[in-house]
């Protein structure tokens, strides 16, 4: 009995092998963005690699690593969670910037796949750009609780439930980039300008009700470069992997300090 | 004493920084000082008409120095956004009213007339302002950027003129652009057709 079932099993699995194995590989094209530092004098191009759909997961970061497993190796990325919540392959995927692991592979097979890293920054090799810049400009809004008073009884700063419910669409932010890439302002002027991540998490802070900085925060925002440089092109949130608004959040500094 | 921070820096870009530090010490000292520039020369010095190129990788200082916003000033911020938002809502009142007026066979008052000029212009100004610190920015461009900014205000202290005449010695905006559809202009000489 065990015999005739271990039998046919393995005679389901032969079959279906087979019967995959005789229809034709649904292979698609991925254009990648190549770039080497040790070759400096060779211009970035496009290198072309073929992946068989029927034998690849779902995401395009799954595409990738089976390239960089099986193909070359030599192509390097940015990944760790693989599940949209570390940030880390954020890059511009057919003409988008998203998370590699958050984007489905289109699965028409006869359309190719191009794959950038983020737009306008400067490349340290492939698809990692270098975002030294945009870690400087987040740790100059100072991200973190600042109080002058703390509660007598020594315990925790609390915070009502409405209070708490502004931080929501804010928190949920995990710095890929995406945004502030996307933002012609921030392509022109991103030495200066603070773009739409950092700005979402300046206004983060400030609307925190634990928060007691909230005037030197709308202080280090009064010039024309480091908010002001937003025209509500909304790029940001249009791009946003996380489904934020950015756009939405700058508006609300702006309003916030235009009294002020 | 100056050499024990030299070894010990963990990075390359201590390094460097130690060794700036150092030549600033030693600079009074060293005759390179005199040598690089004279003190009367006919030669023109062209280097402020020069771009500023942007820093290796855009990074300014060490990579974990938080970026320096400029110098908070209000003018700069979010009364220059105050200005913009201002201009562009009383616009919508200033052109519908005069549209209306004229449109009904009415004469606009000049004080409105006048007024919508004004408007006009200064909305004009902060946008194009805009448009400089754009993609004019006193950070690439330097003396450029100065140069584009009173070529601005040049421009806009001539359009005051022209409001000033078109006020005075004319009969203002809205009647000039009702006499695009209103004047007979049979005989005007336009780009060699008549």
């Amino acid at each position: 009995m065990n015999g005739l079932v271990k039998q046919r099993v393995a005679g389901g699995i032969l079959r279906r092998g087979l019967a995959t194995a005789s229809q034709t590989p649904r292979l698609k094209t991925f254009k990648i963005y190549r770039w080497n530092p040790d070759k400096p004098a060779e211009k970035p191009r496009l290198q072309s690699f073929q992946v068989d759909l029927d034998d690849c997961g779902p995401m395009v970061l799954d595409a990738l690593l089976k390239i960089k497993d099986q193909q070359d190796s030599s192509l390097t990325l940015r990944r760790s969670c693989r599940e949209g919540i570390c940030g880390s392959c954020a890059m511009n995927i057919g003409g988008r910037n998203t998370l590699a692991c958050l984007c489905k592979i289109d699965q028409d097979h006869k359309k190719e796949t191009k794959i950038y890293p983020l737009p306008h920054m400067y490349i340290i090799k492939d698809l990692v750009p270098d975002l030294t810049n945009f870690y400087q400009q987040y740790k100059s809004i100072q991200p973190y609780l600042q109080r002058s008073t703390f509660p007598a009884d020594g315990k925790e700063v609390l915070q009502s439930v409405a209070d708490r419910k502004k931080l929501d669409g804010l928190y949920e932010c995990i710095l890929c980039a995406c945004c502030s890439t996307a933002c012609p302002s921030y392509w022109w002027n991103q030495e200066q300008y603070l773009g739409p991540a950092v700005l979402m998490q300046a206004y983060r802070w400030l609307v925190d009700s634990r928060d007691q900085a909230g005037a030197i925060r709308k202080n280090m925002l009064q010039n024309s470069m480091s908010l002001y440089r937003c025209h509500t092109i909304m790029n940001c949130t249009r791009t946003c992997p996380k489904g934020l608004n950015p756009g939405l959040a700058i508006a609300e500094i702006k309003k916030a300090i235009a009294t002020d | 004493m100056l050499i024990v921070p030299l070894g010990l820096s963990r990075g390359f870009r201590n390094g460097i920084y130690c060794a700036r530090n150092l030549n600033r010490v030693l600079a009074p000292a060293l005759p390179t000082a005199y040598a690089t520039k004279r003190l009367i020369s006919i030669k023109p010095d062209f280097s402020k008409f020069k771009l500023t190129p942007p820093p290796p990788g855009g990074v300014v200082g060490g990579v974990n120095d938080a970026y320096k916003p400029p110098e908070p000033n209000h003018f700069h911020g979010s009364y220059h956004w105050d200005y913009e938002r201002i201009t562009a809502v009383s616009l919508i009142p200033l052109t519908t009213i005069p549209l209306y007026t004229s449109l009904s066979g009415g004469v606009v008052h000049p004080l409105l007339d006048a007024s919508l000029c004004v408007m006009l212009i200064l909305h004009a100004h902060y946008g194009f302002m805009s448009c400089i610190i754009d993609y004019i920015p006193k950070r690439k461009f330097g003396l450029w950027h100065d140069m584009a900014r009173y070529l601005l205000y040049g421009g806009s202290a001539l359009a005051f003129y022209g409001v000033y005449e078109l006020e005075t010695n004319n009969n203002g905006i809205v009647d000039l652009i009702a006499n695009l559809w209103g004047e007979d202009d049979s005989n005007v000489y336009m780009f060699g057709r008549n």
